[in-house]
């Protein structure tokens, strides 16, 4: 067995340099178990933060640097996700979680205010370019899905006047992420998407990854004092299926393969020749990044900085004997390190390049890190008028007890009740909850927004019960696909204790939770507008007849017999009427 | 001679370029898909291949109002992720890499769209998000979606009449946001929902007649939904195959000409009488003033004319010179506030006390600690209150018995 290196010296690998204008960007590839691949693309520039007060951008996208200026935002988050990361299987998240964010789209930001409203109002405004910028509907972070987190994100960048900075925090759970969310996010790097590692990056493959989430991270870096820089850090993180990213493109549909392509199990018995019980392989599959990403390396990104050994962009974690051919016409570089389990390679500028793996029977496995938590959450209860919610986190660690902070931002219409918050450890006595911040929702004005520190012993779970109660909405509120369910955010677990390695943290997230509120039948107004017209319409008519006729005796109404007796009455009326009255 | 002597050469040529070539100097489109649900993909798909035909003839993304309502490309039951076919043969990938999407999801609303039209937004509402036209932009609104006599339904859920739109293109019409529009609309009883425009400078066209639906043109079987609309189909037809380049001199005649009852399999409608010129006028329009992009440039009128060229001359450079004033005035108090360095002790006071004061109300918003002994605290209060008012009342009906 090898231990595999860990993402953490990786992290160390690229480590930011000075704070002049430059750009780097690396490409990690790391093989999962059962034929996943992750793919952790990270792309960063810098601009001295005078050049940037001054709107002078080299590498540092304009359109996003006006914004943040507009904004008064001096630290940004962004996150858009989609999928499951398989901690059970995947081991630690990458980047320790820091590059992670909730399903859909999370924002968090640190902006300069004076008060606490002007502070909103740039928020506003933040979200409301940014929805332009991304193709994302972020204008719909308004008050209810805003909240101020109080200890569970920490600013990353080197800040001058934390008094002013006022922290806010978003999520749109529902919110679809898709290409025309990729095509903003290439275009604010220097090569947009043509050349670089960043030309493998296409909606077709990315969208559909088992996990992925795109993010970008804006923060101020101070190597000393007044030698700041503004660094913006786009990455993309996905989890590739290979033998499903290995479709074509035009026929991604699966179909049966002939059965001379399979290798059948020699030791079943088989009653016909087409019959077949297919040997499970144990061999690693063979593919290659034209194949798993669906279009070719068009070479290096020729802005790259390519001072301080950081020219190596491609980088692949396997097994020091797992055979790697690369294909390209132009000139290429191969370093190896860390006991040889990371190879990185040198792209040629201008030509295309390839990795093929090819097949191999593999003795030695993956080792991966081991999660400092995992995390799940789910909605119990049933009916429609109020529901709980448990959250177990295990902490699988022998020796150390872990202390994280769990952070829960819920909608308006799901309304917790504090009381009821139980926190039990399987294995001990004792509240594990050390403290509680709360602010509890407002009708169509705010959310809740619970935020706990809590310690778990080692090698135990912590089982987090609440109960909440749905909120009827109001005829209009309803989106259009109200049977659909409404989402409630993930979770947000960030770890005190073992102390993280960095200042970006470590991260868990749960998933989201779909959430049945009563939903009406929507003919129903109708049926009540038709039922009250009905009921109106027979009051009225009665009424109407009793105030314009006059009733009297059938004894009283003059006796019609033929026609003589009618032309009578119609002559005496006539005569009266001439006569007046 | 002066250094602006080529202007004077250049100017007629301008001027009789602008009134060769048309009198519009924008071109602007807005692309509305009003369906949500997968098993409507095809108006999405009709919606996208106008998208990519617009973008073909030369119209830039930022003059692209795109609103789809659904996600088709991302979808899970799509099984081919991250594109949207409009056809069988699955030649062209519309949703491609490279596309931005302007309003999407529960964006798309008759508020939204009415919002757009007559640019009644908020403050911070993104330029892209916008309808950023004039009194010259020729702009192509082109709506497909469920609809009914003179109604329009959005995501299923609401509606916009025949008379919203009328009175929304009307607004737009006062407020001078465009020169000539095309409507095109592909739906059931389509023809009903431009019957009522009463502004001028509108061609409008629809897919069926009243009491007539519009049919979808055919299914694709792995996808598994019917991919495209029979009048969206045969718009494209005719600009795939009709309209090549850019410098396509086509006419609207031609394509209304072009319509085929027996094969669209509903009547389509056209409406001239609202357009300058009528039906001669409308007809002899070129299909590239709505779907391309016009690089025509317009000279203020009361330039023309050969005698004032001089004059012009020294107006221009009169201009110039004050827009230099301008830039190095502007550069002179840049520079100087970089000078000022050190800023007033009072100024420095007053910032110190809005940021105590922000200080202060910065807990006002945010979370509150939830303290455990104080809440026992709260309770032994409650609970002594309560045993006081019981205590009280004992007392009371005890003295009164």
């Amino acid at each position: 067995m090898l231990s595999f290196l860990p993402l953490l010296l990786f992290n160390a690998l690229i480590a930011c340099t000075a704070a002049r204008s430059d750009y780097h960007e690396r490409l990690l590839l790391r093989p999962l178990p059962q034929s996943a691949l992750l793919a952790s693309f990270t792309f960063r520039s810098n601009e001295s933060s005078g050049a940037f007060e001054e709107q002078n951008f080299r590498y540092f996208p304009r359109s996003l640097g006006q914004i943040l200026q507009h904004a008064h935002t001096k630290e940004l988050h962004l996150r858009f996700s989609l999928g499951r990361w398989d901690a059970s299987n995947w081991g630690q998240m990458p980047w320790n979680g820091a590059r992670e964010g909730g399903t859909g789209v999370e924002l968090w930001a640190w902006v300069e205010a004076g008060t606490e409203e002007e502070a909103f109002s740039r928020w506003l405004a933040l979200t409301n370019a940014l929805s332009g910028l991304f193709c994302a509907s972020l204008n719909f972070i308004d008050a209810t899905k805003t909240i101020r987190p109080v200890m569970s994100f920490q600013p990353e960048g080197d800040h001058h006047n934390m008094s002013r900075l006022h922290l806010l925090h978003g999520t749109l759970p529902h919110e679809v992420v898709c290409t025309e969310n990729l095509t903003p996010f290439l275009k604010l790097l220097p090569c947009k998407g043509k050349a670089g590692i960043s030309s493998l990056l296409s909606g077709h493959k990315l969208f559909d990854a088992s996990w992925q989430t795109m993010s970008i991270d804006v923060r101020p870096v101070c190597q000393k004092e007044g030698d700041c820089a503004v660094e913006i850090e786009q990455g993309v993180d996905m989890v590739l299926d290979l033998e499903r990213a290995k479709r074509p493109l035009d026929n991604p549909i699966p179909r049966p393969l002939p059965i001379e392509e399979i290798s059948c199990d020699g030791s079943k018995p088989y009653n016909a020749p087409d019959t077949c019980y297919p040997l499970t392989r144990t061999a690693d599959s063979s593919w290659s990044l034209n194949e798993v990403f669906g279009t070719s390396l068009h070479g290096a990104c020729p802005l790259t900085d390519d001072r301080d050994g950081n020219s190596h962009t491609v980088c692949i974690n396997v097994q020091p004997e797992r055979e790697i051919q690369v294909k390209t016409a132009g000139e290429y570089d191969e370093s190896r390190s860390a006991s040889e389990t990371l190879r990185c390679y040198k792209l040629p500028v201008g030509e295309a390049f390839d990795l093929v793996l090819p097949e191999q029977q593999m003795t030695t496995g993956l080792v991966l890190p081991t999660p400092p938590l995992y995390a799940a959450r789910s909605i119990n209860g049933h009916g429609q008028e109020r529901g709980s919610v448990q959250a177990v986190i295990r902490n699988p660690s022998t020796t150390d007890a872990v202390e994280f902070i769990y952070l829960e931002s819920l909608p308006w219409f799901m309304k917790p009740y504090l009381h009821t918050l139980r926190a039990v450890i399987d294995k001990s006595e004792g509240n594990p909850v050390k403290e509680t911040y709360y602010r509890p929702a407002v009708d169509r004005r705010r959310g809740s927004h619970l935020e706990l520190r809590v310690v778990i012993p080692a090698d135990s779970s912590l089982s987090l019960t609440y109960d909440f109660d749905k909120a009827i909405l109001r005829y209009t509120e309803y989106p259009p696909d109200a049977n659909r369910g409404f989402d409630a955010a993930p979770a947000v677990i960030r770890l005190l204790s073992p102390r993280p390695p960095d200042r970006k943290g470590v991260y868990t997230r749960t998933t989201s939770l779909l959430l049945q509120l009563p939903t009406p039948d929507f003919s129903m107004p109708y049926n009540v507008i038709i039922l009250t017209s009905t009921v109106m319409a027979l009051a009225f008519g009665n009424i109407f007849n009793l105030l314009v006729r006059r009733f009297v005796g059938a004894d009283e109404v003059p006796s019609r017999r033929g026609l003589r007796t009618i032309l009578q009455g119609k002559l005496e009326r006539f005569k009266s009427l001439v006569k007046g009255p | 001679m002066s250094p602006l002597s080529p202007l004077r050469l250049l100017l007629p040529l301008l001027l009789f370029l602008t009134l060769a070539v048309s009198k519009h100097t924008s071109n602007w489109a807005v692309l509305v898909g009003t369906s949500r649900f997968w098993f409507n993909y095809r108006h999405l798909a009709n919606v996208l291949s106008l998208y990519r035909t617009v973008k073909r003839l030369g119209i830039p993304d930022s003059q692209i109002i795109l609103m789809l309502p659904d996600d088709m490309a991302c979808n899970p039951r799509n099984a081919f992720p991250g594109a949207v076919y409009n056809n069988a043969d699955r030649a062209l990938d519309l949703y491609g890499n490279n596309i931005e999407v302007d309003y999407r999801g529960y964006e798309v609303t008759v508020e939204n769209f009415i919002r757009l039209m007559t640019d009644r937004v908020g403050e911070d509402m993104p330029r892209s998000k916008r309808l950023l036209t004039d009194e010259r932009s020729n702009i192509l609104v082109y709506m497909t979606g469920h609809g009914g006599n003179e109604f329009l339904k959005f995501q299923d859920a609401e509606e916009i009449s025949a008379f919203d739109l009328a009175d929304a293109f009307e607004q737009m019409w006062e407020k001078k946001r465009y020169h000539e529009m095309l409507f095109m609309i592909d739906t059931c009883q389509a023809n009903t929902m431009y019957s009522k425009f009463y502004s001028p400078n509108i061609l409008a066209t629809g897919s069926s007649a009243l009491s007539q639906s519009s049919y979808s043109h055919h299914a694709d079987a792995d996808v598994g939904v019917a991919v495209i609309d029979r009048f969206t189909y045969y718009n494209l037809e005719f600009l795939e195959n009709r309209v090549k380049d850019r410098n396509s001199k086509v006419t609207m005649g031609e394509l209304f000409d072009s319509y085929d009852p027996a094969l669209i399999h509903s009547e389509p409608g056209i409406r001239y009488d609202l357009f300058p010129g009528g039906e001669e006028g409308a007809r002899s329009r070129l299909v590239m003033d709505f779907f391309g992009n016009a690089q025509g440039v317009v000279v203020d009128e009361n330039e023309e004319g050969g005698g004032k060229g001089k004059g012009n001359e020294t107006e221009w450079l009169e201009e110039l010179r004050k827009i230099e004033e301008m830039i190095e005035e502007a550069k002179r108090r840049h520079n100087e506030s970089l000078r000022v360095a050190p800023q007033h002790v009072s100024v420095m006071e007053e910032v110190i006390a809005r940021e105590e004061e922000g200080r202060r109300l910065k807990r006002s918003e945010g979370a509150v600690k939830v303290d455990e002994e104080g809440l026992w605290r709260k309770k032994a209060v409650g609970v002594a209150a309560l045993v006081g008012i019981a205590g009280i009342w004992a007392a009371g009906s005890w003295l009164d018995s």
